[in-house]
């Protein structure tokens, strides 16, 4: 992994059109600004990771379909 | 086309049900071609059957019927994969999940599929409040 120090307000370029800013430095917390084109994806990496391991669970689920809720069926 | 799914058997799908993901689901990159398979009557749930690995499906369901308010907001990079134009092309669908008894939605990283190429995708929305395990209810 390549490391860099930076500081509040310089920046990173990845590539020639994607741009890390470092915004703000405040105690533990670091505010990014990313530039980058409208086709590249940028994401909170937890995000990414909580969706990828509800897939794998999603991929498991074989439920009785029968028993699934429907729309309108509420008895209550 | 015959696919033979672990879980549902041979099952012969019409072309236009079976939809490419060029980029896999999150956590399943490789598997690029899914058949669309109506899981029961109601039509909110189908199976999205992997057509090349047998062992792989989801449960998907059909959001609107069941979170009304849910507007999911497609970025323009997903529209760009998706070669997606008309808003009316797109068809939301979410992954579901049992815990036990407890069905869930996944509202946070929808497929949207492009009905006009059947191409689809897992986006991942930037709205925080939402759940990827939001309880399936039936609606009042």
């Amino acid at each position: 992994m390549l490391i860099l120090s930076r500081r509040a307000n310089q920046s990173i370029m990845i590539g020639s059109d994607i741009q890390i800013v470092v915004l703000e430095i405040r105690g533990d917390q670091v505010r990014i600004g990313i530039r980058a084109p409208r086709d590249v994806t940028v994401h909170r990496e937890e995000v990414h990771r909580e969706i990828t391991e509800q897939n794998r669970a999603a991929s498991a689920a074989r439920p009785d379909v029968a028993t699934l809720p429907v729309p309108g069926a509420d008895s209550a | 086309m015959l696919i033979t799914s672990e879980h549902l058997g041979d099952v012969d799908v019409a072309e236009e049900n079976v939809i490419e993901f060029p980029d896999g689901l999150l956590g399943f990159p490789e598997c690029t071609r899914f058949a669309l398979i109506s899981a029961e009557e109601s039509g909110v749930y189908a199976w999205l059957q992997s057509t090349d690995q047998a062992e792989l499906s989801f449960l998907v369901v059909v959001p609107a019927p069941f979170f009304p308010d849910y507007e999911p907001e497609i970025s323009e990079a997903d529209c760009a994969a998706l070669e997606l134009v008309e808003p009316a092309d797109a068809q939301i669908l979410c992954l579901v999940t049992i815990q036990t008894t407890l069905v869930t939605a996944n509202l946070l990283g929808p497929v949207v599929l492009n009905v006009a190429n059947r191409r689809a995708r897992q986006v991942v929305l930037t709205d925080t409040e939402l759940s990827t395990a939001e309880p399936i209810v039936p609606s009042r």
